[in-house]
């Protein structure tokens, strides 16, 4: 069983946001989403959740249509971060579950142990507007699993943490896997969906682009990691005018360069000679999800998507028209 | 279609966190406290206009030809009107009317600008017999009229004893009330007194239903877009459906301010039911018991109630939808102005509703037109002279507005929350409310 996008389109006035957009994310994986601001993530969470309506086609989950569904299915993070500023944590966690249909007690002690889990405990008295950016997320990831849903949405959850709390939250991926949740989360970090992710769907501007487990994208791209150490010079401006090459880490002496088609190992490895480049390692590796990425969009996840007349990012809102159901 | 979703227990959770958050704001506690300090204050006008009444002196002038009957009629009113409280002797007391001759021009212009309060013409009739006229400015006090008649006959019997011949008979003096410029309503003379005061808390409770349901309303709407502006609405909207979530928000601020409204009524009802007391211990018992006193009835408040919650509802609609259609708590400003000058044409109606008797045709329809209704049939009741069919009705039709209203509500609430960095404006609102409707 898994949760099914189905051939959904969704259109807002002149623009597509979704164009015949199919994926599969298999129950009990964590699943990746990526794409660059605009192709359509929000958008695809937001037709699951009920709060839009699919133009064409359909999206299940266990074979069953999604507006056939109890809310308390999923659980939402959405990429716009809010919490009442001025209710305490744990009152505001308590109030979202309760909406969920769970009860007070049993909430309030899930929450407690979140809380706790994420190393703030103390903060269950306080009043959200007195936690830092990083602690809100915290409690709002919280708020998105207490009612105990089956399917996670989670709407680039790790923008903006720090070290410690990506791991903490990396974490907590896992051992809600473990316990049975289906996650898709949507992220335009490739770091993270590689650590996290066995499979993933890659869209663009609306279009899935590629799709499936990790390893077969891997094997099957055409794209390549090129590792390059250089002696003694910072990142060398010949490298960015080869055909092909992005380097997407770049470094003092040492670059990390994606290989496009038509970008072979060995002419980067001619330049560096013509250039009377020291070599320290050059290393041909299997290639990274950004790399694929780069390979198959044309530009790293990180850049706004370049889109059509008033397109349909996910910020700038879609017209009126297209969301009022759940009203009647 | 969507998922069906009863409006319980979700409409409640919303409702319960609203009304928590509302009342324990220090902006409710300091408004209940002051407006708590109003409600007393006009429960107990009476008996305050009444203390003071009991310090002014009031002027009445004796037009008269013959001096015997001035002399008469000066000291039969004095001993009349101007008795102590009880009869004991205090002090402090000065007698509340001084009763001076004058020519009748001379006191008849009196009259007009209010220097004196009344006038008793007195006249002999070729017969011998006494005409006496009380003449008032309006129709005057009552009481005082009986006390006027009883001098009159007093004067008859006087002049009779001194002037006539053993064995004439004695005719009794021709006593008449000559009110001028009295206001009428419906052709029925209305007590001055009574008018007064109605229209006193008339003005104040339409000050206060219009007041409430601008300020309640605006803050839904303001609840609204601050939960859009902070993004809570991303989790609430698919936590729980727009019915929901608007029906939890009118519904918890409405009972805040119902509370707020309970805080304001209870003890201007408790000062009701004990003014008797409130006014002996004032006044003293002489003065207490001298006339009803006309004020806030519980009927009074309980028309207050429904149309505040009616009123309330209607309005707290549409701010919620205006709410949703803007991305920050500033913007609000705009896109309200024409809802708050929809209030403040009721409120206008209203007033002249309390003016003339109940107002004209333009306000007798407007007291059955929402959302004008909730103020101006309000202020109908206030004056008094309002079928009750005609307060039925003023009602039905409200309801059936707000479950019109309720349902584009929404619609509009539904597609508003959602939008994000549009510029609010009228016309966007309106465009959404047609495909909306």
């Amino acid at each position: 069983m898994s949760l099914d996008i189905d051939r959904v389109t969704k259109r807002f006035a002149t623009t597509v946001a979704l164009d015949d957009l199919s994926f599969s994310v298999p129950r009990g994986r964590i699943f990746g989403f990526l794409g660059a601001n605009g192709a359509g993530k929000t958008t695809t969470m937001r037709i699951c959740l009920g709060i839009l309506r699919a133009d064409a086609g359909e999206i299940r989950w266990e074979g069953r249509p999604t507006t056939d569904l109890p809310r308390r299915t999923w659980g939402y993070l959405p990429e716009e971060r809010g919490l009442y500023a001025r209710m305490t944590v744990l009152d505001q966690l308590v109030y979202f579950a309760s909406l969920y249909g769970q009860s007070a007690d049993r909430a309030r002690r899930e929450a407690l142990h979140w809380l706790t889990r994420f190393r703030i405990p103390d903060y269950a008295d306080r009043r959200a507007e007195e936690l830092s950016k990083g602690n809100q997320q915290k409690v709002q990831f919280i708020a998105a699993i207490l009612h105990e849903p089956d399917v996670l949405l989670m709407d680039e959850p790790f923008t903006g943490l720090d070290p410690v709390n990506l791991a903490l939250l990396r974490e907590a991926f896992v051992e809600l896997r473990d316990a049975g949740r289906t996650i898709l989360f949507s992220t335009h970090q490739m770091e993270a969906a590689e650590a996290l992710c066995e499979s993933v769907a890659i869209v663009d501007r609306g279009r899935l682009v590629a799709g499936g487990p990790v390893r077969e994208l891997k094997r099957s791209s055409r794209a390549r990691t090129l590792r390059l150490g250089v002696d003694g010079e910072t990142l060398a401006p010949w490298l960015a005018q080869l055909p092909g090459v992005v380097a997407v880490r770049p470094g003092a002496g040492f670059a990390e360069l994606e290989l496009g088609a038509g970008a072979e190992p060995d002419a980067v490895l001619a330049a560096a000679v013509a250039h009377g480049a020291s070599i320290t390692r050059f290393e041909v590796a299997e290639p990274s999800l950004e790399a694929i990425f780069v390979d198959l969009v044309g530009r790293p996840a990180g850049d706004e998507a370049t889109l059509a007349e008033g397109g349909p990012s996910d910020d700038a809102e879609p017209a009126a028209e297209s969301m009022v159901e759940g009203a009647a | 279609m969507a998922r069906h979703e009863p409006l319980l227990p979700n409409a409640g959770i919303v409702a319960r966190r609203e009304y928590r958050d509302r009342t324990r704001s220090p902006l409710f506690i300091a408004s209940t406290i002051v407006l708590m300090g109003l409600a007393l204050a006009v429960a107990l006008a009476p008996i305050a206009i009444r203390y003071f009444d009991r310090l002014t002196v009031t002027r009445i002038a004796v037009v008269t030809p013959e001096d015997g009957l001035a002399t008469n009629a000066l000291a039969i009113l004095d001993q009349l009107l101007n008795t102590p409280p009880s009869g004991q002797a205090d002090p402090d007391w000065t007698p509340p009317f001084v009763i001076e001759r004058a020519d009748e021009a001379a006191s008849m212009d009196a009259l007009r600008t209010g220097d004196v309060d009344a006038v008793l013409l007195v006249d002999r009739h070729p017969s011998g017999q006494l005409e006496i006229a009380y003449r008032t400015d309006g129709l005057g006090d009552q009481q005082r009229a009986q006390l006027v008649s009883v001098a009159a006959f007093g004067l008859g019997v006087l002049d009779w004893n001194a002037n006539r011949p053993a064995g004439d008979p004695f005719f009794n003096p021709i006593f008449r009330l000559e009110p001028i410029n009295v206001p009428t309503d419906a052709g029925e003379p209305v007590d001055p007194q009574e008018l007064a005061s109605r229209s006193f808390l008339g003005i104040v409770f339409v000050v206060l239903i219009f007041i409430t349901v601008v300020i309640y309303g605006m803050w839904v709407a303001t609840g609204v877009a601050a939960e859009k502006s902070s993004r809570v609405m991303e989790l609430m909207i698919s936590a729980a459906s727009p019915r929901q979530l608007l029906t939890g928000k009118v519904v918890g601020i409405g009972l805040a301010g119902l509370t707020q409204y309970l805080a304001i009524a209870i003890p201007a009802i408790g000062a009701l039911a004990f003014q008797d007391r409130i006014a002996e211990a004032v006044l003293g018992p002489a003065l207490a018991s001298e006339a009803p006193l006309v004020g806030l009835t519980p009927t009074l408040l309980l028309a207050y109630g429904v149309f505040f919650l009616l009123g309330f509802t209607l309005f707290a609609l549409i701010y919620a939808s205006m709410g949703a259609f803007v991305s920050r708590p500033d913007d609000l400003q705009t896109l309200s102005l024409p809802l708050s000058l929809l209030a403040m044409a009721g409120y206008l109606a209203a007033i002249a509703a309390l003016g003339g008797g109940g107002g004209g045709g333009l306000t007798r329809l407007l007291s059955f037109v929402p959302p004008f209704s909730p103020f101006v049939m309000l202020a109908r009741v206030m004056t008094g002279h309002v079928e009750p069919w005609e307060v039925a009705l003023s009602i039905a039709l409200l309801v059936g507005a707000i479950v019109v209203v309720a349902a584009v509500a929404v619609r509009l609430y539904a597609a508003g929350v959602l939008l994000y960095g549009q510029r609010p404006g009228v016309r966007a609102f309106v465009a959404a409310a047609r495909r909306a409707g």
